[in-house]
C-alpha cells in the first residue's frame, strides 16, 4: 500500500487523437460541454502578429456583466425566467466565491440552477438536494439542482413557491455574480440588470511575440511533457537551462526544433462557448493559409469555482481545481485534444 | 482502387486516459517577510527552502530535487516544479519553515497543481473591481 507521504491526490488526463475531417469527431461536442470559461490561450506557430481576421474576432467575443450584491431569488423571478432564462443561452456564475469554503451558483444554459451549499446552508435552506459526489468522511457539501425550465418550477407551482421562500426567507443568499449570454440568442438581462448595481466587462485581450521558442516534437511528445511545455510557454518560464545548474532543471523536450517567431493570445474573462467555437474555425481557416509545418494550439480553462464542470457534472476543489483542455491543431485538418481534471471531477468527455 | 484510396485516408480516432501520470507537481507559492524591505534573489529562495527541507527531513531531505521555474523578486512569488511523490514533503517543510535570517516569515500556498498549464489559468486572480 502506497505511504501517505507520497500518495498525491487522483488527477486525469484524457488524449485525443482524430481529424476535423472525421464526421464523427467530438471536438465541437466536447467544447460546448465546458459552460464556464476563464481564460482561452492561443499559440501560433510562425507567426508573429495577429492575422486581422482573428483580431476582429478576438473584439467581438460576447461580453459579460457584473452584478453587485444579486439576491439569488431574483433569478427566480418571473420576468427574468420568461425574458432570459426561457430564452436559454444564458450564463451565470457567482464571483469570488471560492468553492471549498462557500456556496456556489451556477446558472447553466440549458436552464439549470445548480447550487453548491455548505451543510448549515443546505439545512437552512430546506429543498431537495443531494450530497456533493466527492463528500469523504463527513458530509459538509450538498447540491441542489434545479431545472428552471421544468413544468415544476413554473412560477406559482408548488416547488418553486418552496425553493422562492427558501432563498427569501430562510436563506436569502446575496452574492457579486457574473452573467452573459449569446448576443442573438432573443434573451435580455436588462429586467434584472436595472434593478442593482451592475457592470459590464469586455474580456481582457493581451498578445505577446516570441522569438526562437524551442519547440518539441508535437506529434511524438508525450503528453505530460508537451503540456509542461505549453505551460512554460504560457507563463514565461525559461526553458533554457543547463544540467548545471543550481535553479531550475526545466528543458524543451527532445528532439526539438527552434521556431523563429510565434504569437501568443490570451482573452481573460466569462467566455462563452460559442465565442471559442468560433476561434476554432478562425484558426482552421487561418492554419489553412500557411506552411504545412504550421500549427496552432488553444487552451481553454475553466472556472476554478464553477460547481458544475463538463456536461453538467458535478466540479469540486480539493488542492486544485483545475479543469481545461488543450487542442493542438496542424495543418493536414489533424489534431490533439488533451482534456485535464482534478481530483473533484468526473472524467472528461 | 478509389475505395482502397478512401479507406487508407480514413482518419483513426485514438482516446487514453491517463490518470494520476504526471510525474510532477507545480507549486505557486509566495513567501511573507516581516521586513518587508528584504531583498532575496532566487538562489536565496531556493537555498532557504533547501535548509527548511534539511531541517524537518535531515540530509535526505536536503536532497530532494525539486526546481525554481520562475522567481519575482519584487512580489516574492515563485513557481516550484517537484517530482509528484516528494510534494508531500516539500509543502510540509514550506509550512513548517517560519524563520528567515532572524526575521518571522511564511510561505503561502496559492496554487498546487500536477499541469503547469493550470497555473497560468486560475481564475481567482479574476479582478473586475
Amino acid at each position: 500500500m502506497e505511504s501517505p507521504m507520497i500518495r498525491t491526490p487522483r488527477s486525469l488526463l484524457v488524449c485525443e487523437r482524430s481529424s476535423f475531417c472525421d464526421e464523427n469527431n467530438r471536438v465541437s461536442s466536447q467544447v460546448e460541454q465546458l459552460h464556464f470559461n476563464y481564460k482561452v490561450s492561443v499559440l501560433l506557430s510562425d507567426c508573429s502578429s495577429a492575422p486581422s481576421h482573428l483580431e476582429s474576432l478576438l473584439t467581438s467575443f460576447s461580453h459579460f456583466y457584473l452584478v453587485r450584491n444579486l439576491p439569488l431569488h431574483e433569478l427566480l423571478d418571473k420576468q427574468f425566467l420568461e425574458t432570459a432564462v426561457y430564452q436559454g443561452n444564458v450564463y451565470g456564475l457567482s464571483y469570488r466565491t471560492r468553492l471549498d469554503e462557500d456556496n456556489c451558483v451556477a446558472l447553466m444554459p440549458n436552464g439549470h440552477l445548480v447550487l453548491s451549499l455548505d451543510k448549515d446552508s443546505f439545512q437552512v435552506l430546506g429543498f431537495e438536494g443531494k450530497t456533493s459526489t466527492f463528500n469523504y468522511k463527513t458530509k459538509n457539501r450538498y447540491v441542489v439542482t434545479v431545472d428552471l425550465t421544468d413544468g415544476s418550477m413554473a412560477p406559482g407551482r408548488q416547488a418553486y413557491l418552496r425553493l422562492l421562500t427558501g432563498l427569501t426567507s430562510r436563506l436569502p443568499l446575496q452574492m457579486d455574480f457574473l452573467l452573459s449570454h449569446h448576443p442573438g440568442g432573443g434573451a435580455s438581462l436588462q429586467a434584472l440588470l436595472s434593478r442593482y448595481i451592475w457592470s459590464e466587462h469586455k474580456p481582457e485581450v493581451g498578445t505577446c511575440s516570441l522569438t526562437h521558442l524551442p519547440c518539441p516534437d508535437l506529434q511524438s511528445c508525450d503528453p505530460h511533457g508537451l503540456l509542461e511545455w505549453l505551460g512554460a510557454v504560457d507563463a514565461n518560464i525559461s526553458r533554457d537551462n543547463s544540467s548545471s545548474s543550481f535553479l531550475s532543471s526545466l528543458v524543451c523536450p527532445e528532439p526539438k526544433r527552434t521556431v523563429s517567431r510565434a504569437l501568443r493570445i490570451s482573452i481573460c474573462g466569462l467566455l462563452l462557448p460559442h465565442d471559442v467555437q468560433r476561434l476554432i474555425q478562425e484558426l482552421r481557416c487561418y492554419l489553412g493559409q500557411c506552411q504545412p509545418e504550421s500549427w496552432v494550439s488553444l487552451t481553454v480553462h475553466g472556472f476554478v469555482d464553477s460547481p458544475v464542470s463538463w456536461g453538467g457534472k458535478e466540479h469540486g476543489v480539493l488542492r486544485g481545481g483545475e479543469n481545461f483542455y488543450t487542442l493542438f491543431i496542424f495543418h493536414d485538418h489533424t489534431y490533439h485534444l488533451h482534456l485535464a481534471a482534478g481530483a473533484q471531477d468526473t472524467c472528461p468527455p | 482502387m478509389r475505395r482502397d484510396e478512401e479507406k487508407g485516408e480514413a482518419a483513426v480516432f485514438q482516446r487514453v486516459v491517463l490518470k494520476n501520470a504526471s510525474p510532477y507537481h507545480y507549486m505557486k507559492v509566495c513567501l511573507v517577510l516581516e521586513d518587508e524591505s528584504t531583498k532575496l534573489s532566487a538562489v536565496e529562495l531556493k537555498q532557504f527552502i533547501i535548509t527548511g527541507l534539511k531541517t524537518l527531513y535531515g540530509e535526505v531531505g536536503a536532497a530532494l530535487n525539486f526546481d525554481l521555474l520562475k522567481y519575482d523578486e519584487d512580489t516574492f512569488t515563485a513557481v516550484l516544479r517537484v517530482y509528484s511523490k516528494w510534494l508531500v514533503k516539500l509543502w510540509s517543510s514550506l509550512t513548517l519553515n517560519g524563520f528567515y535570517q532572524n526575521q518571522a516569515c511564511a510561505f503561502r500556498v496559492l496554487q498546487v497543481s500536477p499541469f503547469l498549464l493550470a497555473l497560468s489559468g486560475n481564475s481567482r486572480e479574476l479582478q473586475l473591481d
